[in-house]
């Protein structure tokens, strides 16, 4: 095991990789796998070579194909979605399908700059030697540009929109001009860009329809169903629960079955039968924090429970992921627990437990 | 045998197949063509080429005795047996149905059957969708795209037929026994393949559904096939033409053989290959730009680059629907579904209705529809669209009699949206909507006679003579009359006052007014005679004047809120009437001896009160009195609540501008203790929350004597300063001590 926390997904998935690169089919320019290729190392199947592929985006395959198609029309691809439907993820295996590099990547904030889309001075050359070729710091999508890369912007929608529009030009003509040395730098073929935006959170700034009419958008759903969401979180919890040194406790998928039982009816706003309405929390209770829930609560098993995963000990976890606004969202859950859970068959320690942290 | 017999297996519904067909009898010039579908009903057949006929169309066919068991068969432009038809036609071939007849359909099922393949689906998945299973094989997610890109989107010409007549014959070698049903049908083809073969000199062509392929090249014995026929139900039955609908065609529908996307269908239809994909995106942006929505041309360029990329990605020949629909939904749309979803109906399905042409065998009723259609100038439509008319004009009293004789006739296509009230009686506002089963219920309608007139009246009487409410009763004198049917009026007035006269609830008879006095105003809009009704009315007025002290008593919570809607909408329509004064009189007589029955239910005594005080019989410090006496704290909650709901609910504007009215009820208010106060709280909110906000102010502004200047909802006291540090003290010892954690 590594000592790196995590890995990127192309050291990771490494073997899967190189078994589907083995594959035959036609490549565009700059890509390591053939379209179809991709699709099967994100939605899982078997390599050319018999090797199993481990599905890595849970959901409508369809999307997936046309995220590829995108980026095989040499056209970007904006993934949007609510929080916590697996956008980055989606993005990073995205990037280490096509190019085998998923590490160019910009984090956008609210205070990321042109220098940092663009390209940065190393100000000692800069006075050393005034403006050169050696003098610029070049950025990710600048590397991405020269070496035929995808580059990755993480919440597109976080930076500014100023900032957003200096995309246009790389968008449109493929190319980013140095107006300080006369020139400009070419993108290569296999260039792209893969975006990820929030559709619906606070501080984000809407693309302009410039730039947005420069993007192909995917929008990554919420999983439809119970069985779907709890697959996602069992499978991400095993991975993650290992990459840890956690040994998983035997009853996790039960667990995970309540907790996304849980956080449906909470998110969707009534109970799972349609009968009773519910309030909904301020919180996402994406898919995402079922995950986190899991994989908090077997850390607190494993280190102070002697690796007995209980309602306990997930009880604690839920009330963070839940409780986002101190007042209101724990009288929803208050609500919640005496309407609905407490009559609720099997979920008694929940119950309980959640009571006594309110 | 001297003719030769060339199987075609199609797709019903197929565009696709539908072209190759047409290209396959070019190339056989067949002498004569056969069609799966029903063989009684092939005379009818031949109209399908007439240039009156616009698709979609469906060949109705029902049977004589009950015009309620039914079978459709719809035919759109883009259906192989339309183009065969057609084909046949232009070329001079001999055209029949060679399917069982539908007197055998019509005969075995009682109960009233959609579509062909419904009937067809019972048992088995692959029988009812072969090609589902033959796209299984071929490794696509769906039976649609995959006989689209093998034989609707195949741009080349091939022996396409061989093949799938193979493929079929390969699915039912391992198929069991098909039903009895099937069998007989698919011996009932060979039969008239033969007979056919027999009878022509030369080609003989089959169009027949791709699953009957392999049964109707089989050589059987006539025996064996005659064997298979006997027995077989049989009745009378009618076939006509009907116009379909485009929506209709959609699988959505609960059509079993329908389409997914009659308009994607029709699109493969009208266009030719190479244009095609941009044909269809320009017809989706210009759907979006419709509704508003900003698309760029340079947007339409990447939908179709997408499309084609997808296509590929896919190992596809060219983008088809699914990867067309993905690719506008990413480039167009912004990634939104709800968007396509926005567009989709008008997109995919379209509003198409189909004509027949006048010569057409109708069912009577139908012809007579057709007739007044033309004579009315309404044209029928699938879509919703408004209608006014003015009942004044001709044309209008025309058109809205025609649609009232046909609502009596349980076929709505218009919808009154205002019951005519909103705008005066001139005016009647109509919500179009053509569906296709209209045309059933309509021949449904056939025992009550043979024009809409009569039928409707004749419906209208069968059911006044079954009616045994008097309001519901009066209801339907109300529509005979407004469908101008002077027969079906009188015999309804007639059967309304022997009703009336016969009964003696308090409740029916006040039912039967509001529709009563409708009838009468209607009068006026109308050519109609009212003045039976005229005398009636007055009649029934004062039978309920009599009945309403008994029906008022010993009244339980819902029967007495019916009966309180009873007496308000009964005294309503006694003054919207304008009846004689003595019978008025008589009325407001009846309400008095309400309020001075001490058995009288408190809320009909407190409706009762309020409508008398309305009329202004009952003087306001009179009005006080009786209220402070009902609702005194002698009386029982429990009644007085009755009481005061009975006045006020519906008319809390009253308290805001009476104010010794107010003064009483205050005074009751306040002699209420606590726990009664809390009881009859959810009242109070009841009768109160009818009034909007401003008038709620305006009432406490009234009941505190402040005058409507200054800062609304709050009052000066004088020594606030001398109190206010208590207060503080108190209310930052509450914020400290009650801080949620």
């Amino acid at each position: 095991m590594s000592e790196k926390l995590r890995l990127p997904a192309e050291d990771s998935f490494a073997s899967e990789l190189k078994a589907l690169a083995a594959g035959e089919g036609h490549r565009p320019p700059g890509w390591a796998l053939s379209p179809r290729q991709v699709v099967t190392y994100l939605m899982g199947g078997k390599a050319a070579d018999g090797t199993t592929i481990t599905p890595k985006y849970v959901g409508d395959k369809r999307l997936i194909e046309t995220a590829v198609a995108t980026l095989a029309t040499d056209r970007a691809l904006l993934l949007l979605g609510v929080p916590g439907t697996a956008k980055s993820w989606v993005s990073e295996h995205l990037a280490a399908g096509v190019t085998g590099d998923s590490t160019l990547v910009i984090q956008c904030t609210a205070g990321t700059d042109e220098n940092q889309i663009r390209y940065g001075w190393n100000y000692a050359q800069l006075l050393a030697h005034g403006p050169s070729r050696e003098a610029l710091v070049p950025t990710p999508l600048m590397r991405a540009m020269e070496g035929g890369k995808l580059c990755r912007f993480e919440e597109l929608t976080r930076m500014g929109s100023d900032v957003q529009d200096t995309l246009i030009t790389v968008l449109s003509e493929k190319m980013m001009p140095i107006p300080e040395l006369n020139t400009a730098v070419y993108a290569q073929r296999g260039f792209n860009i893969i975006a990820t935006a929030n559709n619906r959170d606070k501080g984000v700034n809407e693309l302009s329809s410039a730039l947005k009419r420069r993007f192909n958008v995917v929008v990554l759903p919420l999983p439809d169903s119970a069985e779907e969401v709890v697959s996602i979180v069992v499978k991400r919890v095993g991975e993650m629960a290992q990459n840890l040194d956690l040994p998983a406790p035997k009853n996790v998928a039960d667990e995970v079955a309540r907790v996304v039982a849980i956080f449906r009816e909470l998110r969707s706003g009534s109970t799972e039968d349609g009968k009773v309405a519910l309030k909904s929390p301020s919180g996402g209770l994406s898919t995402a924090e079922a995950i986190a829930v899991m994989v908090g609560g077997i850390s607190q098993a494993t280190f102070f429970n002697d690796g007995k995963l209980t309602p306990e000990t997930l009880a604690s976890n839920m009330i963070g992921a839940v409780v986002k606004d101190p007042v209101q969202d724990a009288a929803v859950l208050g609500e919640y627990l005496e309407t609905v859970l407490k009559k609720k068959r099997g979920f008694e320690g929940y119950y309980a437990s959640l009571t006594d942290l309110i | 045998m001297a003719g030769d017999v060339h199987l075609f297996g199609i797709r019903h519904h197929g565009p696709g197949s539908a072209r190759r067909l047409v290209e396959a009898l070019d190339a056989l010039q067949p002498v004569a063509m056969l069609i799966e579908g029903p063989a009684d009903a092939s005379d009818l057949l031949p109209m399908l080429a007439s240039p009156e006929m616009v698709t979609p169309v469906a060949l109705l066919t029902y049977a004589e005795d009950n015009p309620a068991n039914a079978s459709f068969f719809p035919f759109a432009a883009y259906s192989p047996e339309y183009q065969a038809a057609c084909w046949a036609v232009r070329h001079g071939a001999a055209l029949r149905f060679i399917d069982l007849p539908a007197s055998d359909r019509l005969g075995a099922s009682a109960a009233d059957i959609a579509g062909e393949i419904a009937a067809r689906s019972e048992e088995d998945p692959v029988s009812r969708d072969p090609i589902g299973a033959l796209a299984t094989a071929a490794g696509y997610d769906d039976g649609e795209s995959w006989w689209s890109d093998v034989i609707e989107e195949n741009p080349a010409t091939g022996p396409v037929f061989a093949a799938v007549a193979d493929a079929m014959a390969a699915l039912r070698a391992d198929e069991k026994a098909v039903s009895t049903r099937e069998a007989a049908r698919e011996a009932h083809m060979r039969i008239e393949i033969a007979k056919a073969a027999k009878e022509c000199d030369g080609a003989v062509a089959v169009v027949c559904g791709a699953w009957h392929v392999p049964a109707l090249a089989e050589r059987r014995s006539l025996a064996t096939d005659r064997e298979l026929l006997k027995g077989r139900p049989k009745t009378k039955i009618k076939a006509t033409w009907a116009p379909w609908t485009a929506p209709r065609l959609s699988r959505a529908s609960g059509y079993g053989a329908g389409v997914v996307a009659p308009g994607w269908c029709a699109h493969l239809w009208e266009t030719h290959d190479g244009d095609r994909v941009a044909l269809w995106l320009a017809k989706v942006t210009r759907v979006l730009r419709d509704r508003g929505h900003f698309v760029s041309t340079a947007s339409v360029i990447e939908a179709q680059r997408l499309g084609v990329a997808l296509a590929a990605l896919r190992e596809r020949p060219s983008p088809g629907f699914e990867e067309l629909r993905q690719a506008a939904i990413a480039c167009l749309c912004n990634g939104e579904r709800a968007m396509w979803n926005d567009i989709a109906a008008e997109l995919l399905v379209g509003a198409g209705v189909g004509s027949i042409p006048s010569a057409t065998p109708l069912a009577p009723l139908l012809e007579d529809l057709q007739r007044q259609q033309k004579a009315t100038r309404l044209k029928p439509e699938a879509l919703e669209r408004p209608l006014t008319l003015d009942l004044r004009s001709e044309s209008g009293l025309m058109r809205s009699t025609l649609l009232h004789r046909l609502n009596a006739l349980d076929v709505p296509w218009g919808r009154l949206t205002d019951a005519g009230r909103s705008r005066g009686t001139f005016r009647e506002n109509w919500q179009l909507r053509w569906e296709p089963e209209f045309a059933v219920r309509l021949v449904e309608n056939l025992l009550y006679g043979s024009t809409i007139m009569e039928a409707a009246a004749g419906r209208l009487i069968e059911a006044m003579g079954k009616e045994s409410e008097l309001g519901a009763l009066a209801g339907l004198v109300r529509n005979a009359m407004i469908a101008d049917l002077p027969g079906a009026t009188e015999s309804g007035i007639a059967a309304l006052e022997t009703k009336a006269a016969l009964t003696s609830d308090g409740q029916s008879l006040l039912d039967a007014l509001p529709p009563m006095a409708d009838i009468l105003r209607y009068g006026e809009a109308r050519a109609g005679t009212a003045q039976h009704l005229a005398a009636l009315m007055p009649r029934i007025v004062v039978q309920a004047a009599l009945a309403l002290p008994y029906a008022a008593r010993n009244l339980d919570v819902p029967a007495a809120a019916k009966l309180r809607g009873a007496i308000l909408a009964g005294d309503a329509a006694i003054q919207l009437a304008q009846l004689e004064t003595d019978v008025v009189a008589g009325w407001r007589a009846a309400l008095t001896a309400l309020l001075h029955d001490g058995q009288a239910t408190r809320l009909i005594a407190g409706t009762a009160a309020r409508l008398l005080y309305e009329a202004e019989l009952l003087a306001a410090d009179h009005t006080a009195d009786l209220l402070a006496r009902m609702l005194s704290p002698g009386t029982p909650i429990a009644d007085a609540a009755g009481f005061f709901e009975g006045f006020f609910e519906g008319a809390g504007q009253r308290l805001i501008h009476d104010a010794a009215l107010r003064g009483a009820v205050d005074g009751w208010l306040l002699s209420l203790d606590d726990d009664a106060f809390t009881a009859s709280l959810p009242l109070f909110r009841r009768v109160f929350s009818a009034l909007d906000r401003n008038e709620r102010r305006r009432l406490m502004d009234a009941l505190f004597a402040r005058n409507s200047g200054g800062a609304k909802g709050y009052r000066l006291i004088a020594d606030a300063a001398a109190i206010w540090q208590q207060h503080e003290a108190r209310v930052i010892a509450l914020l400290n001590a009650g801080a949620p954690r």
